[in-house]
């Protein structure tokens, strides 16, 4: 081997030595560790629930606190809670649920704080009726979360790449151009045609509004599987976009999508009040350029959270005064106004500083109207048990019918597809 | 190991070591040779005990206990669902599309790196075998690859295949190949195979390399003169020298990329853009076993369903390697 084996050697021992230094580091022990009388509280949640702003004020007023907020995946963050749960052991003191996945978490209530225990039956009255109950146990007895905000629909539009495409601007001009789904669609095709450039990002996002505004989403009360209602209406309207080809066929919440902000890519996307922060957030140049009118089809929800104490945190009572302080009205107007959340307490909308806010990235639309509105006149889904699978079974379809195999095939193919996919997802 | 050998020599034999063995001994030298015998029949093992004992809490358990939970249904989210399933999670196997969709898929990649990467290996191995220019810079060259960490690579390669953005779809349009569209190179099975086998070639074909190099730097120089003389070129030189002598290393390469090719799990999870999908394509284009194994374990939360794949996949190894050894032994010339 001559000269090499040496330098072999000695690579080898390098690098041998550099995994011995890498695990020596990683043994170092776990960071809830309460030094110096500091308790750190875990929050977990998924995109931007404002309390990354909030936290610095809440910590300079606790100094034995420290808050540390995990963001991850939104269905990843369901998975991980639901193992750590059975588990055991590893659940955030504060883990946010959607209410997408809140029904399966409310089968578990043995495993969540009963925030009734700790007083938090105060707040009943405070909350949309139907936002209490969906964190509440059948018998009534124990609560496990308290409510964060509520979806609401708008569609939030780019004032600048109409203007180029000839369309008109004003919030309500371009509500009136769109009453139903159809006329939404007929508008996205004259965009395309005069600009070239498509007009939705992905074929999910009209599904989800659509299927927000049905009477019963994917299951009924009985948990049964109903995919001939709901499911089915906001698949011809989905897929109707799709063949019309209006869509960038980007699907949403992932890197490209997240890249089509910038390139404007598309110029018309659907909005639940939480959809502002996350558009502020990915494409903080297109700043003034967006505004919001009305959803074709009129209301609808589409998500809305909740903050939950999980029983095997290590700090429930440091975590539960957290809880308590996050909801109370200053910070959920703070909340409101920094990332958009739309409050689940309806008291909160006749308050002159939602009321009369207007936000500036949106070109001073004034969303403490819009989104109260339509968070008023809702009357929300039964969501099941499986109801996130099952929904991540179809949007799959839905993207297969944009890029992959179900491309340019008929609607019936695709919608025996989305069938299948769904049961495989209720039976999973 | 002198030290222990050392220490009766040594010591006096009025240490407590010797005492015990009695004043009564009608050997003094008994007792040293009894440590002497213990020492090089026992020592050895010793020695290699703690492989053996962390292979059984880490290896040997996990495996056993990977049976048991195949055989019980055992869902995470939902702690009432549990007890004997006997082979209800295998039975259900052999219906799962996804499980033999995956399988496919796995073979798929599998052929589309192996064949290629240990091709590859072995003429690069005979190039940097001859005598050549900045030989180490040329050895050290081939291995960096590998040194890179997987998760780093195969995110440089997710870019470098990305459909609006990516350098490889620049490239072709470069040099106009292909249709007008950009090639979406996640939306089919033949594209994202591709693109899946060239990482992990990229990857190991320098490894392999150099394996083939060592164990080929042990012909002696004269045989390959001889064949020379005789007019063997150099392809008849490396198919009918080379590689029959280098036999050995070249199963034990066959084996090696086959456990890791049918285990490829990190390249396909993260070519997905949501990499927690696991999904491997929104239609499971390229979706291996492992990956599979994830999705049912920890997303469908079906851990029973899961270990009874793990134990299929793993019965799968055995026979495909066993086999590739076999066939391999055959080409090399072998008579086992």
């Amino acid at each position: 081997m001559g000269g090499f084996g040496a330098r072999w050697v000695r690579l080898v021992a390098a690098s041998a030595a550099g995994v011995l230094l890498v695990a020596g580091c990683s043994g170092n022990p776990g960071g809830d560790s309460d030094s110096g009388g500091t308790i750190t509280l875990k929050i977990g949640i998924w995109g931007d629930f404002g309390i990354n702003d909030l936290k610095a004020r809440y910590e300079a007023a606790n100094p034995n606190i420290k808050i540390s907020v995990n963001t991850g995946e939104y269905n990843a963050q369901h998975e991980d809670l639901q193992k750590k749960l059975i588990a055991g052991d590893g659940a955030p003191d504060i883990a946010a649920i959607d209410e997408g996945f809140v029904i399966q978490f409310r089968g578990q209530a043995d495993k969540f704080v009963n925030l009734l225990d700790r007083g938090a039956g105060q707040y009943e009255t405070r909350y949309l009726p139907w936002k209490w109950k969906q964190t509440l146990s059948a018998d009534s007895r124990t609560q496990i979360g308290l409510g964060t905000d509520v979806g609401g629909l708008a569609m939030c539009y780019r004032t600048d790449l109409f203007q180029a495409a000839g369309l008109p601007t004003g919030r309500d001009q371009v509500s009136a151009l769109w009453p139903t789904w159809d006329q939404f669609i007929a508008t996205g095709q004259t965009y395309t045609s005069k600009t070239g450039k498509k007009f939705i990002d992905a074929g999910t996002n009209i599904f989800n509004p659509v299927l927000g505004q049905q009477p019963v989403g994917f299951y009924d009360q009985g948990e049964a599987l109903v995919m001939e209602g709901g499911p089915k209406v906001a698949f011809e309207v989905a897929a109707k976009a799709i063949a019309a080809d209006i869509s960038a066929n980007l699907p949403a919440f992932q890197p490209e999508w997240n890249a089509g902000f910038a390139q404007n890519a598309f110029a018309v996307l659907a909005c639940p009040a939480w959809m502002q922060g996350h558009i502020k957030n990915t494409a903080p140049e297109t700043a003034g350029k967006w505004d919001i009118a009305a959803i074709p089809g009129g209301g609808g929800n589409w998500g809305g959270s909740f903050l939950t104490v999980p029983k095997q945190g290590k700090h429930v009572d440091e975590a539960y005064k957290l809880l308590e302080w996050l909801v109370q009205p200053e910070q959920q107007i703070e909340i409101f106004k920094k990332v958009g959340n739309l409050p689940s307490q309806p008291a909160l909308y006749q308050d002159p500083a939602i009321k009369d806010f207007s936000n500036p990235f949106f070109n001073n639309a004034p969303v403490g109207q819009i989104f109260p509105r339509a968070a008023e006149g809702l009357t929300p889904q039964y969501l099941g048990r499986k109801n996130g699978p099952t929904r991540v079974a179809v949007e799959n379809v839905l993207n297969r019918m944009q890029t992959a195999d179900l491309k340019g095939k008929p609607l019936s193919e695709a919608w025996a597809e989305a069938l299948k996919e769904a049961e495989k997802a209720a039976k999973s | 190991m002198s030290t222990t050998r050392a220490t009766p020599a040594a010591a006096p034999p009025t240490g407590s070591g010797g005492r015990s063995a009695g004043p009564g001994d009608p050997d003094p030298h008994r007792w040293r040779n009894r440590l002497y015998r213990f020492d090089l029949r026992y020592t050895p093992y010793l020695l290699v005990a703690p492989f053996f004992l962390l292979f059984l809490v880490f290896g040997v358990f996990p495996i056993i206990f990977n049976g048991v939970v195949a055989l019980r249904h055992w869902r995470l989210d939902d702690a009432t669902l549990t007890g004997w399933a006997g082979l209800a999670n295998f039975e259900k196997l052999l219906t799962d599309d996804d499980f033999w969709n995956a399988l496919y898929n796995t073979f798929g990649i599998f052929l589309l790196s192996t064949v290629p990467q240990l091709t590859l290996a072995l003429v690069i191995a005979s190039v940097l075998n001859r005598r050549l220019r900045a030989q180490t810079w040329w050895r050290v060259g081939v291995l960096l690859p590998y040194v890179t960490p997987i998760t780093a690579s195969t995110l440089v390669f997710a870019a470098v295949f990305a459909r609006d953005t990516g350098v490889a779809n620049w490239v072709l349009s470069v040099l106009h190949i292909g249709g007008a569209e950009p090639i979406d190179w996640r939306s089919a099975k033949w594209s994202s195979w591709l693109v899946l086998a060239t990482m992990v070639n990229w990857k190991w074909i320098g490894y392999n390399a150099l394996l083939y190099l060592a164990a080929m730097q042990s012909i002696p120089k004269d045989i390959y003169e001889a064949a020379a003389v005789d007019g063997a070129g150099v392809w008849r030189q490396l198919w009918r020298i080379t590689v029959p002598m280098i036999r050995p290393v070249v199963i034990f390469t066959v084996v090696l990329s086959t456990i890791g090719g049918l285990q490829l799990f990190t390249e396909p999870m993260l070519l997905e853009q949501n990499a927690q999908a696991a999904r491997g394509g929104a239609n499971g284009e390229w979706q291996t076993i492992a990956q599979l194994i994830y999705k049912v374990g920890w997303k469908d939360l079906n851990l029973g369903y899961a270990a009874a794949m793990s134990w299929a996949l793993f019965l799968i190894i055995v026979v495909v390697a066993a086999v590739n050894a076999l066939i391999t032994n055959r080409l090399g010339g072998g008579k086992r």
